[in-house]
This record gives C-alpha cells, sequence and structure tokens, in this order.
C-alpha cells in the first residue's frame, strides 16, 4: 500500500485546470453576478483630501434624491476597526470628525441601483477644514510636519535586532559602502475589484455575507467581533474571485458599512469597487526605504550589513495587519537571502501618513528585500571590479549548510541555491555573455544581465491569513463513490480545484473527474486560514494527503474485510480495490461506500459508519524555504529610454511539484507583475496629498505584449512536510523586479548606473543617459 | 464610476444630428464611445443627450479620387489601417493607424471621434496637419470645410461649434516622403512623444510633433545631411512651440522621435512597413 503510494499517478502531473472552461467561457460567477431580488446597492462619498477636519455635513439633498434608501454617517455606524487597540489607532469606518487620506469613506448611499447612489452621493456636502498633510516617511518619523494621529506617535512600529559580534566584525572588514534603496507604492489590481454583498435571512435571522476576499473564516471572524454578533449567525460565501495578491487577504470599512447596512435595512445590499475606488483604497504596497551600509573584503566576501528600514503605513495599520510591518519585519529577517552572510544589525520603523493603508501584494517584504540584497551583492561586485556571478559565488550558501540559520535567526531547510544559479546561468547563456555585450556596446547597443537568486519563505505558522498554522479537510467518500472534499482555503485563481483533487485522486484511489472540491462556504468548510503567504499548497495541499490518506486506510480496512485478505494486501485505484495480485477479484469504491453506508452489518468491528472524516495539518517546521534563480537580459535604448526584456530564464525550485502547468502559471504572472513593478507601475502623490494615479490610463500595468517569453526549469528538493511540497506563489513576484533592473545597471554600467529605485521609467534613463552627456 | 443620466437619440442622417446638436446645446455625438464615455464615466463631462450616429451611412467611406483621400468621419481606425488603397498612396496613415491603441479600441474608435475629441497625442490629429487636410464640418448653415493647420486651438479645443459634426476629411496626396515615430511606455497607449517628418528633398522640409504641445504645428526645418546638425534643427523647431512640460526627457524624446521619423521618411512605403510590423516591441 504504502509502495503503491509513493508512485503518484496525478501528483506531479500536467493536469489541465478544471477551473479554466466557466473561467474561459465567461461562465464563472464573480461577486457582481449576484443580483438578488430587492438588492440595494452602495455608493461612497470619500474624502477629497488627505487631510482635513469635518467641520458638518448637509445631507438633506442626498436623503430626498430618486431612489435613496438610506444614508449613512459614523453616527449611524460607530464602529472602529482595530477595536482590540493594538496599535492604539482604529480606523472608523466612516470618518469621524476628521479625514486622513484621499478616498477615505466619509458617508454611505444606500440605493436602489448605483446609478441613483452615485447620482445621490454628488449632491453631499462635507464642510472640511484642511490640514497640513503627513506625505514623508522620514519626516513622519521625526513627528514632522505634525502628527497624523493626535493621540498616538508616528512611528507606529519600531524594532531592533542586533547579530551578536555585529559591531567588532564591522569595523574590521576592510571594505565599506553605503546605498539606500527606495521602492514606490503600487497596489495588486486584481482584475476583478473587491467587492461585498449581504443578505438578511429574516426566518433564520442569520446573515449571509458574499465576500471577495483570500480568507473566508476570517473576515467572518472579524464581521462577528466588529459587529458584535456570534458568528454562526454568519456565512459567508466566497463566490469566484478574480485576483487577491494579498490585497483580499483584509477586511476593509466598506465590508463592515455593507453588512451593517444590510441588517439595518433588512434588506440585501451589494457594493462593488470601480477601478478609481481600488486604486485609492484597496491597500497599498512597497512604499519603503532601506538605507543600507555594508562590510565586506576584497575577496568580495560579504561580511555584515546594517539596515534602517522604513516603511510608510499609510493613515491606518489596515485591519487586521499592517502591511508595512509585514514588509519590513520579515524582510529584516531574510534580508541576507541566499548569501551566507554572518553579521546584521537592523532597526524597522513603520509610520504613519496621510496616504492609503499598506497592506500585502505578492511577496510583501519579499521583492524589496530581494531588491537590497542583490543591489548589495552587484556593488561590491562593481566596486571590487568583479564578475557578479563571482561575487554570488563566493556568498552562496552550500548544500552542506542546510539546515542554515542565517543572521537573523531564521532556519533554512534545504534548497538548491548555487545550482539554481548555475543552471539558470547555463540556460541564458551567460559563458559568452560577457563578449556579446562588449561587441554590443561598441556598436551602440546596450544589453544587460541582471541575476536574481532568491529564497521564499512559505507554509509560515503565521503570515497575511493570519496566525493559523494548520489547514483541514473535511472528505466523505459518497454513497455512490463518488469524493467530495471541502476546505478552508479562499483560491483567487490558483486552480485549487485541480491541486488538490489531484492530490486525493491518488490517496483515495479514483479517477480526478469523480472529485469534487468545496470551498468558500464557512457553512460547508471546516476552519481554515484561507489562502496568502504561499500557504495553500504546503499546508493545504499537506493536509488534502493526509485527509486522502485517512479515507484510504478507511477504504483498505473496509476492502480487506470484505476479501478476506491482509490490509497490507490490498490496492486501491481507478475506483477499485483489489488483493495484490488478484486483480480479477476487485470491489469497485462504489460498493465499499454502500457497504460503508447502507449494508452497515458488514462494516468490519471498530470501524465508524459511513465515509466521513476531517483531517487537519500542521507542518512540524514553522516555514519551509523555497528558492530560485531569474536571470533577465534586456536591452535598453538610450535614445527612448525604453527596456525591452529579450531573454527570461527561471530555475524554480519549491520542493515536490503537485502540477508543472500550474506552476509555471504562477512563474509566468510573477514575472508580468515584476515587469510592472520594475518599469511601469507606480502610485503616485502630489505635493499636496492627492493620489495623481487613479485610472489605468496613468498606473500603467503590463500588458501581454509586454511579457517575454520565459524558459522555465524545475529542480527539486523536498521539504519535510507532507508530501515533500513547498510553497511557491509569490517566489517569482519576489525574483523578477530584481533581475530586472539588475539587467538595467548591467547594461548601463558605462553610465555608471546602479539602479536604487523602482520602477525605473524612459525618463530615469535619459536622465541618468543626458547627465553624462 | 457610471455616468450622470442622459438622454440617447440614435439618428441615420447628419441633418438629424445637427438639428438634435441646436435643440440641445450640451449635446454631444457618440461614435466609437473610445474617449467620450470614460469621461463620462469619471464624471468629468456630463452631457444630457448623446446622438449616437454610427447609423449614419454617408459617413462611412474611404474614397481615393487620384488627387484626394477622403475618409469619412465614422471609418474606424482599423479600416484605415487595412485599407490597401490608403496603404498603397499613404503608408504613413497606415502606419500610424496600427499605433493608436489596441485592436479593440480601434474596431470601435473613428477618425472624426479622434479629430473632435483633439488630445494632443493623437496620431491623426498631427496626420491631418503634416498632410494639409482639410477637415469638413457640418452645421445648420451647410458644410464648411476647414484647413487642418486653423482646426485645432489647443488641449481638447477645436473650432467645431456645438451645433456642428466632423463628416470627413479629405488629404491631398502628398507632396513629400514622409516618416512617421511615436514613442509610448506600453503598445498602443498615447505616446510620450511622436513625430511626422517631410522631406522635400533639397534639404528642407517640416516636422510635425505630437504629444509634446497642446496642439499639433507644421513647422518649416533644415534636414541637413549631418547629425548633428540635423539635432540642432531639430531643437531649433522645438523652440517655436509653446511646450508646457519642457522637462529634458521630454525635449530630448521630441528630438529622437523627429530623427527617427526622418530616418522612416527615407525608407519607400513597403519597407517603411515591414520595418515598422517586424519591428520589436517596445515596453
Amino acid at each position: 500500500m504504502t509502495e503503491q503510494a509513493m508512485r503518484p499517478q496525478f501528483m506531479g502531473a500536467r493536469v489541465k485546470r478544471v477551473e479554466d472552461p466557466r473561467l474561459l467561457t465567461g461562465q464563472a460567477r464573480y461577486l457582481d453576478d449576484i443580483d438578488l431580488p430587492g438588492m440595494l446597492e452602495v455608493a461612497f462619498v470619500r474624502s477629497p483630501y488627505p487631510a482635513a477636519r469635518i467641520m458638518g455635513m448637509d445631507l438633506t439633498a442626498v436623503k430626498s434624491a430618486p431612489g435613496v434608501r438610506a444614508v449613512l454617517t459614523f453616527e449611524d455606524c460607530p464602529i472602529l476597526l482595530w477595536q482590540k487597540d493594538s496599535y492604539q489607532v482604529g480606523q472608523p469606518v466612516l470618518a469621524h470628525n476628521e479625514v486622513r487620506y484621499v478616498g477615505e469613506p466619509v458617508v454611505a448611499v444606500v440605493a436602489e441601483d448605483r446609478y441613483q447612489a452615485e447620482d445621490a452621493a454628488e449632491l453631499a456636502v462635507v464642510h472640511y477644514e484642511p490640514m497640513e498633510p503627513v506625505l514623508d516617511m522620514v519626516q513622519s518619523i521625526a513627528e514632522l510636519p505634525r502628527r497624523v494621529h493626535a493621540h498616538a506617535g508616528n512611528v507606529f512600529y519600531h524594532k531592533e535586532y542586533t547579530t551578536q559580534g555585529f559591531s567588532e566584525a564591522f569595523s574590521q572588514a576592510t571594505r565599506h559602502l553605503t546605498a539606500t534603496f527606495r521602492t514606490t507604492r503600487q497596489t495588486a489590481v486584481t482584475m476583478e475589484p473587491r467587492g461585498t454583498a449581504a443578505m438578511p435571512d429574516p426566518a433564520s435571522g442569520r446573515m449571509t455575507v458574499y465576500a471577495s476576499t483570500q480568507s473566508p473564516h476570517r473576515i467572518r471572524g472579524d464581521l462577528a467581533e466588529l459587529l458584535g454578533w456570534a458568528e454562526n449567525q454568519i456565512r459567508v460565501i466566497v463566490p469566484e474571485v478574480g485576483g487577491g495578491f494579498g490585497m483580499k487577504a483584509n477586511t476593509y470599512p466598506e465590508d463592515v458599512v455593507v453588512v451593517w447596512a444590510a441588517r439595518h435595512l433588512g434588506k440585501p445590499v451589494k457594493w462593488v469597487s470601480d477601478r478609481t475606488e481600488s486604486l485609492l483604497t484597496d491597500v497599498h504596497a512597497r512604499d519603503d526605504i532601506h538605507e543600507v551600509e555594508v562590510a565586506y573584503q576584497e575577496n568580495g566576501r560579504i561580511v555584515a550589513i546594517r539596515d534602517h528600514l522604513m516603511a510608510d503605513g499609510g493613515a491606518y495599520p489596515a485591519y487586521p495587519f499592517s502591511g508595512a510591518v509585514g514588509e519590513t519585519s520579515l524582510a529584516s529577517r531574510v534580508l541576507p537571502g541566499p548569501y551566507q552572510i554572518p553579521y546584521i544589525e537592523t532597526v524597522i520603523d513603520c509610520t504613519y501618513s496621510n496616504k492609503t493603508p499598506l497592506g500585502a501584494y505578492r511577496g510583501v517584504w519579499g521583492p524589496i528585500a530581494s531588491f537590497v540584497q542583490e543591489g548589495i551583492v552587484d556593488r561590491v561586485a562593481r566596486s571590487l571590479g568583479r564578475d557578479p556571478v563571482e561575487v554570488r559565488r563566493v556568498n552562496m550558501i552550500r548544500p552542506d549548510q542546510f539546515p542554515f540559520r542565517n543572521a537573523a535567526g531564521m532556519i533554512y531547510d534545504a534548497g538548491s541555491y548555487g545550482e539554481s544559479m548555475e543552471e539558470a546561468l547555463r540556460l541564458v547563456g551567460y559563458k559568452d555573455f560577457r563578449a556579446r555585450q562588449s561587441a554590443l556596446r561598441e556598436q551602440g547597443k546596450y544589453r544587460g544581465i541582471g541575476i536574481s537568486v532568491f529564497v521564499e519563505p512559505t507554509a509560515m505558522a503565521s503570515s497575511e491569513a493570519g496566525s493559523i498554522g494548520y489547514e483541514s479537510v473535511f472528505i466523505r467518500v459518497e454513497p455512490t463513490g463518488k469524493v467530495t472534499a471541502a476546505m478552508g482555503l479562499g483560491p483567487t485563481g490558483q486552480g485549487h480545484e485541480t491541486t488538490m483533487a489531484q492530490l486525493i485522486a491518488d490517496q483515495v484511489g479514483v479517477n480526478l473527474e469523480d472529485i469534487v472540491i468545496l470551498h468558500g462556504d464557512t457553512d460547508s468548510a471546516p476552519f481554515g486560514g484561507g489562502t496568502g503567504g504561499s500557504r495553500s499548497g504546503p499546508i493545504g495541499g499537506g493536509a488534502a494527503l493526509v485527509a486522502g490518506r485517512e479515507m484510504r486506510q478507511r477504504l483498505v480496512k473496509l476492502a480487506a474485510h470484505q476479501l478476506e485478505a491482509a490490509e497490507e494486501d490490498i490496492e486501491l485505484g481507478h475506483g477499485q480495490a483489489w488483493v495484490a495480485g488478484v486483480p480479477d477479484r476487485a470491489m469497485t469504491i462504489r460498493q465499499l461506500a454502500e457497504i460503508a453506508y447502507t449494508h452497515v452489518k458488514r462494516i468490519p468491528p471498530g470501524m465508524p459508519i459511513g465515509l466521513e472524516l476531517l483531517a487537519r495539518y500542521r507542518p512540524e517546521q514553522s516555514v519551509s524555504f523555497s528558492n530560485g534563480t531569474h536571470i533577465a537580459e534586456v536591452e535598453v535604448d538610450p535614445l527612448t529610454g525604453l527596456v525591452q526584456v529579450l531573454n527570461y530564464v527561471v530555475v524554480n525550485d519549491c520542493g515536490r511539484l503537485i502540477n508543472p502547468l500550474i506552476v509555471e502559471g504562477q512563474i509566468h504572472g510573477g514575472v508580468a507583475q515584476g515587469i510592472g513593478s520594475a518599469f511601469l507601475e507606480s502610485l503616485r502623490y502630489g505635493d499636496d496629498g492627492q493620489l495623481m494615479t487613479t485610472s489605468l490610463s496613468d498606473y500603467l500595468l503590463p500588458e501581454a505584449t509586454d511579457v517575454p517569453r520565459i524558459t522555465i526549469k524545475h529542480l527539486v528538493t523536498p521539504s519535510a512536510g507532507e508530501g515533500g511540497i513547498k510553497g511557491m506563489g509569490e517566489g517569482s513576484l519576489i525574483g523578477a523586479p530584481t533581475a530586472l533592473v539588475g539587467a538595467v545597471s548591467d547594461a548601463l554600467a558605462p553610465f555608471h548606473v546602479m539602479v536604487d529605485r523602482l520602477p525605473v521609467t524612459p525618463d530615469d534613463v535619459i536622465e541618468w543617459i543626458t547627465a553624462r552627456e | 464610476m457610471k455616468p450622470a443620466a442622459f438622454e440617447y437619440r440614435r439618428v441615420t442622417t447628419v441633418a438629424e444630428a445637427v438639428k438634435l446638436l441646436r435643440e440641445t446645446p450640451d449635446a454631444k455625438i457618440i461614435a466609437g464611445g473610445q474617449s467620450l464615455v470614460p469621461l463620462m464615466n469619471f464624471r468629468l463631462t456630463r452631457p444630457s443627450l448623446l446622438v449616437d450616429v454610427n447609423g449614419v451611412k454617408a459617413l462611412q467611406h474611404v474614397g481615393w479620387d487620384g488627387a484626394y483621400l477622403r475618409i469619412g468621419s465614422l471609418v474606424r481606425h482599423q479600416q484605415i489601417a487595412d485599407h490597401a488603397e490608403i496603404q498603397k498612396h499613404f503608408p504613413v496613415l497606415t502606419v500610424a493607424a496600427k499605433h493608436i491603441g489596441h485592436w479593440a479600441i480601434r474596431n470601435r474608435g473613428t477618425i472624426g471621434g479622434s479629430l473632435a475629441h483633439a488630445d494632443p497625442a493623437s496620431e491623426w490629429s498631427a496626420a491631418t496637419v503634416t498632410l494639409q487636410a482639410e477637415i469638413d464640418v457640418e452645421g445648420p448653415q451647410g458644410i464648411h470645410m476647414v484647413p487642418a493647420s486653423e482646426f485645432f486651438l489647443g488641449y481638447y479645443s477645436t473650432v467645431v461649434q456645438p451645433d456642428e459634426l466632423i463628416v470627413a476629411v479629405r488629404i491631398p496626396y502628398p507632396k513629400f516622403r514622409i516618416g512617421f515615430a511615436e514613442m509610448a511606455r506600453r503598445r498602443g497607449d498615447f505616446a510620450l512623444a511622436g513625430a511626422y517628418v517631410e522631406d522635400a528633398g533639397n534639404g528642407e522640409g517640416f516636422v510635425t510633433w505630437f504629444g509634446v504641445a497642446d496642439k499639433p504645428v507644421r513647422v518649416p526645418t533644415l534636414l541637413p545631411d549631418n547629425m548633428e546638425t540635423r539635432r540642432e534643427a531639430w531643437q531649433q523647431a522645438l523652440e517655436t512651440l509653446a511646450i508646457a512640460d519642457d522637462s529634458k526627457p521630454r525635449l530630448h524624446l521630441a528630438v529622437q522621435m523627429a530623427e527617427r521619423a526622418w530616418q522612416h521618411s527615407r525608407f519607400d512605403g513597403a519597407r517603411y512597413l515591414s520595418e515598422e510590423a517586424g519591428g520589436n516591441q517596445p515596453l
């Protein structure tokens, strides 16, 4: 039996996603497709100021506008996020006396449809007394020009860490350099925007909440807590979700207002974000500064890194976790990446500002830390006049060093760091690249290669999905032998209905099409953390394996009893059970299920009736590291400043693969988003605190034509967890921006360019090049 | 992001459209809707009446009589990109058309709508000025022809009156070899800078930039063989324009695009087209 489980039929196979037919033919049902009889819609009056006192409001015209059913302010709905007071600051779900960022919800208008709601919202008169906004995070640390919250300091998170012996090691090193790295505000820009709908059921008194979220149980718990209801009075249903990327891991003010309104009006109520609202109010991300000092030796060995990490957390900590804390704290712990840098010293300051709250965006800390880490290596190489590959080899953690404890105390399980880089160098043709590069420079063509060797902590006990270090699967073999499994995950496009079915099919011995995976309904799914932090594969997948295996044991026991054979001799597969070597005497799983549910007298003693069980899986390790290498070859046009990606190679190691097709899709998407981070995406605030990028004509996203062909190769270093699976949802976006802008630095080396901020725009390139002329 | 309430009427003749425009001063013509609808959804414009001219057959034709190309105002960008005779006689228009938005946008957007919208970065506005086209505008008093050089007043502003609409563009066969170049952050975006350059073959010519000043202007320029002196010529030509964003990168790009357009002007049409089609896609 164990032998058979070791040669899985479905795990590792390039199975086509069962989700795709409905997605590609437009049959999927998203939140905005939910249309219940009598449903009302909400439009929000939002703050036009980054900082202002609310001196008064006149809402009479709003209330008497056609179709309006309710007009809500904080007085009606006096709920603060963060009632637990973790940060001394809780965002009111509708602004209370003061507004602190452009786009903050002030008044909710509930009307018969969205058109009427927007027409009425325009009529709201709110008297504001503007105040000077806090916009610069370095100034904010010094409480300048003022406090964002009168009763709380601007630095809401401060942490320091030093490896013992740091100062000595730092000062004894022969060479030192300093650099400041800056990333720019971005946001996830999911294709499907945020949205919430709520439907009270007068009969049961319960509330059904439709939510476009990554964490169904979490949002249920949040709503119950914030509204003061029992959580079993709320049922959360998550329809198809068109992208989350961490941005849908929060509970937002609008969610609370919509549910509150549905309860108080006794009507179904819906709000769906439009694109401008999304850019203004979806959590932002990546607003970080790293001031770095590096100590290293003549041989390229990096000894010590000192880093002052700053992140602008926006006006409030997003609920229930602040992205600023997430971006900095994990960055400080994984800063050395795949390199054996023995000493680090970090200081973290997360500050308030009059900007949109910072939350999670795929990779969270990673794209920033990678940018710093590889930026350091490239600077060391250039300062020593050495090949950047050589400096990487000198510093790389060796295979015999695993498990490796890094300078910040993080334990890396085994990976293929050096191997992934060497393989990627081979695939990109690095051996003759330098010769090509200098020949092309003679012709005025500027090509460069950027190398990004990344580590990706996955399956963490604590992530943006909450501190739920386990996942649960309820599995049932139906009386007909078909299999239904329900999970607490919150997929937003990852294909869990395919991958989880693959894992279960191998264990239970049925075919893929006999399995239905349920998720996103708190009434049917067992409690779970949801999807985020690259945990669904290793933890959720692990739970699927455990549930499948336990069900398999039941089926084997049942079959052994019926076939009068020893359990060790029973084999399962293709919907059948048989005695090894005697396939003719097979029983179908359907027959076994009939016994389990109907002919219960034939169940062996001690076995429960039915074929249903709940399994939980919690990895023993609190984190498992995936790794890989991205290499980009680009050409920079010195005349236009445009960057063209000519070649892109990814060598990825996420342990044992469940479905290479899906892993590669994840990588493609991460590289595409990496192109956005590297060259296009930037949420820009004016000096007056207005967000200037409020449509997709200003906030540029990568398009299909911007994404190059990507060569992918998999390495497999299994984790110690179930199935040897590691997470891989974020690594591609951790690695990509750094590879891309590293290539720009390399290409423009003759102009002494070393990129220190994201994104790189054509204007930047032109400035750099013309500055030398 | 929902538009304010409006009335909607679909017409089949220009006369009907003009009548409705006269009756409702804040009415707007809708053709492809590629600029107007986003503006309405942002509530930056809120016409009380939309007059849909998509059913007016008289505006849908392209005609070439050997001297003049006549393009009806309702002709879609993609129709221009695909038109065999335009490609043969005005290859620069084919190339320009392919730089407008994406296929879906080009299938809907119209040349008349583009000219009426008068985005300073529009390929068509600058094309009409370069080619010394005449724009036929119809109103209560009938049709009058406006030279393209007098048509554009500035940012999103033209001589077209609220009770008038564009019915056609008439383009004479070009006297000179013309080249085109533009630079956008992504394929299909509005240009950060673009240019048409006409080379008279005698060391002189004209440059018409778009995305640089508040409207396209055809500027006479010297076209010396030497690249450095040519560069100075582009810079001098630029100095004649009122440029709002005169940052260094923007002016650098304007010069580069003029130079690139001039390089293209030296290709014959077919080679020019293949160069463009095979050109690498910028990021």
